[in-house]
């Protein structure tokens, strides 16, 4: 009985640790809204967002702002989230989000939209004015997610081949990666200045191409693959063990990989092809997690999650107050600012093997 | 209990086979110790039991039912393994040792699980373990929490590859011990490969001598001997008794 009594102290806090974390997210997104380009008082967003502001504020705060912090919760959560599956489903410290192309693969689609199709010299000629009217945003997200989708496909088939060892999907996912940007760099050889552009800077990753639909598209995805890993945090624990005993356990190891892998990378896809390529959240927070509490995936899970909603809305704050009028791009903030973070964790004298 | 009926394996359809019709026969509660070269099959015949491979001919029995076609989650239930490169990930060793559970639990832990993890640390003198993070243990400790997990699984048989490969003599002895005393207690069968041919002797009833893929000699104690040894390993051995104990010299300690 004693046992079991230190184990519930032991749940306790992390309990504890996980509603920390969904406070400091709602304050911090709550924060978010404060801030922003618009040189608009503390006074005016409050205004605004109890809707009796100028009818200007108010869209800055309901049809900006909102959707904004929103895209940060959910993306971060969910980048944070198939990070963390990636690397326990291959058990590859270095594997992430876009381990199966899916980055890559997303960028070649919206570069195709933009260039070839939509934006591009093909349907309004080298004009930027043309441009404007003729890009259209959900053509861009759609055919990224399309080219992401058929990504992850080709690389599960091809692995059912190969029982899906993880070496060769993590092997696959580089071959087929660096097929995608050979193709996205010959696209981008053949198109005008403007859709060059165009393109490089959607795959900057911005969180303010959000709408309520986008969220809601992101939070649907993101909540499904949330709620299976959750449900399959002991089978994730099992495969900690290695790959023959998490099998002679009984867990079916090659499902338990083939489901979550299509998970983890469909959360990847509808983010990057709503928001564009946001990097290195999907590496440095579980590495951070796993580091500070362990790794089982009870709480790492949700843990995971919470950090990448946590470390995107402060990187997107920052980068709407330094771009000076424009935010710059979040997934450039997300690198600059947890690069130093990860590293100190990293060579931290805190016990070392648990990355 | 365990039957295996010429069993055949090979990994490339081309290639030679690495088990080539390998038979053994293990009774309940008893202790037996596969033996032979690198290379000679041992590994594969594990793999084998353990489903982890599919042989390609022969058949193996648990107490007369087909382990290859028994469903993952019951065979979970009567075999557990202890394999040689032990990894936990960095969980407490409670939670390690309730893993073993998960062929009963599926999804989520029940109290009952909870209860017969608390029985298990106690019996092995496990207690003030339990919240430690198995990553921060020697490799001593960390086979023993190995082994508490197999336990777990509250197998019929346990699957050892190598239990001593890592260890210090100290450790190895332990191990051996701790094994052998649940293996009586809880009459549950053991199988396990050993370099040591005096460990061997000393832990196991049933000895297993494989060569070329095949159980060549198979019985108790008293089919070791020099010329099945120099036949197994091309080593000459010589085989005397202290305190009425076979003990094996090897090349070495026979030319010194």
């Amino acid at each position: 009985m004693e046992i079991i009594n230190s184990l519930r102290a032991r749940n306790r806090r992390n309990t504890i640790v996980m509603v920390a974390m969904v406070i400091a997210v709602l304050v911090l997104g709550i924060g978010c809204l404060f801030v922003g380009s618009s040189n608009m008082t503390a006074a005016d967003c409050w205004a605004a967002l109890n809707k009796t502001g100028t009818p200007a504020n108010v869209r800055i705060i309901w049809n900006i702002r909102i959707p904004r912090v929103l895209a940060a919760i959910i993306a971060g959560a969910g980048l944070g989230l198939s990070g963390l599956i990636m690397q326990t489903t291959l058990n590859n410290p270095m594997a992430s989000p876009s381990t199966l192309g899916v980055s890559n693969a997303a960028v070649f689609g919206a570069n195709l939209s933009i260039i070839a199709f939509a934006g591009g010299y093909l349907a309004t000629g080298n004009n930027l004015s043309n441009y404007t009217t003729g890009a259209n945003p959900y053509a861009t997200g759609v055919m990224a997610f399309l080219f992401a989708a058929v990504s992850i496909l080709m690389i599960l088939s091809l692995c059912t081949l190969r029982a899906f060892s993880p070496n060769v999907v993590v092997l696959a996912g580089m071959a087929l990666s660096s097929v995608w940007t050979a193709a996205t760099t010959i696209l981008q050889f053949y198109a005008t200045d403007v859709g060059i552009s165009a393109a490089v800077v959607w795959s900057f990753g911005d969180l303010g191409r959000a709408t309520y639909r986008t969220d809601a598209i992101m939070a649907a995805v993101v909540l499904v693959g949330f709620g299976f890993f959750m449900i399959m945090s002991w089978q994730f624990n099992a495969l900690l063990s290695g790959e023959a005993t998490a099998r002679t356990m009984g867990i079916n190891v090659d499902l338990l990989r083939f489901v979550s892998m299509l998970l983890a990378s469909l959360i990847t896809a509808v983010c990057v092809s709503f928001l564009g390529v946001i990097g290195f959240v999907g590496i440095i927070c579980p590495h951070v997690t796993k580091k500070l509490l362990g790794q089982d995936h009870r709480v790492t899970i949700p843990v995971s999650a919470l950090s990448g909603s946590l470390l995107l809305l402060f990187a997107d704050t920052l980068s709407r107050s330094m771009g000076g009028g424009s935010a710059l791009p979040v997934g450039a903030i997300t690198s600059l600012l947890g690069a130093p973070f990860f590293l100190t964790i990293i060579f931290s004298r805190k016990e070392n093997r648990r990355c | 209990m365990l039957t295996c009926e010429n069993l055949t394996f090979r990994y490339d359809r081309s290639g030679l086979p690495v088990l080539n019709g390998a038979s053994l026969e293990l009774k309940q509660g008893e202790i037996g110790i596969l033996l032979g070269k690198n290379g000679s099959g041992k590994t594969t015949l594990f793999k084998n039991i353990l489903g982890l491979n599919k042989p390609s001919g022969g058949a193996i029995r648990f107490d007369g039912e087909n382990l290859l076609k028994m469903p993952r989650r019951e065979r979970a239930r009567r075999i557990a393994y202890v394999p040689q490169d032990i990894r936990f990930g960095a969980l407490s060793v409670f939670d390690s040792i309730l893993m073993g559970r998960v062929s009963y639990f599926g999804l989520k832990a029940s109290p009952e699980d909870y209860t017969a993890v608390e029985k298990i640390l106690r019996d092995m003198h496990l207690e003030s373990y339990a919240q430690r993070n198995v990553d921060e243990l020697s490799g001593g400790e960390r086979q023993k929490i190995a082994i508490a997990r197999a336990m777990a699984q509250e197998p019929r048989l346990m699957v050892f590859d190598e239990p001593t490969g890592n260890l210090d003599i100290a450790n190895e002895q332990l191990i051996i011990e701790e094994a052998k005393k649940l293996a009586r207690e809880k009459n549950i069968s053991i199988l396990s490969s050993l370099h040591d041919l005096n460990q061997a002797m000393y832990f196991g009833d049933k000895f297993f001598f494989l060569k070329n893929g095949v159980v060549k000699y198979a019985g108790g104690k008293e089919i070791i001997t020099e010329e099945v040894i120099r036949d197994i390993f091309d080593i000459d051995v010589k085989i005397t008794e202290i305190d009425n104990r076979k003990v094996i010299l090897n090349g070495n300690l026979l030319a010194s």
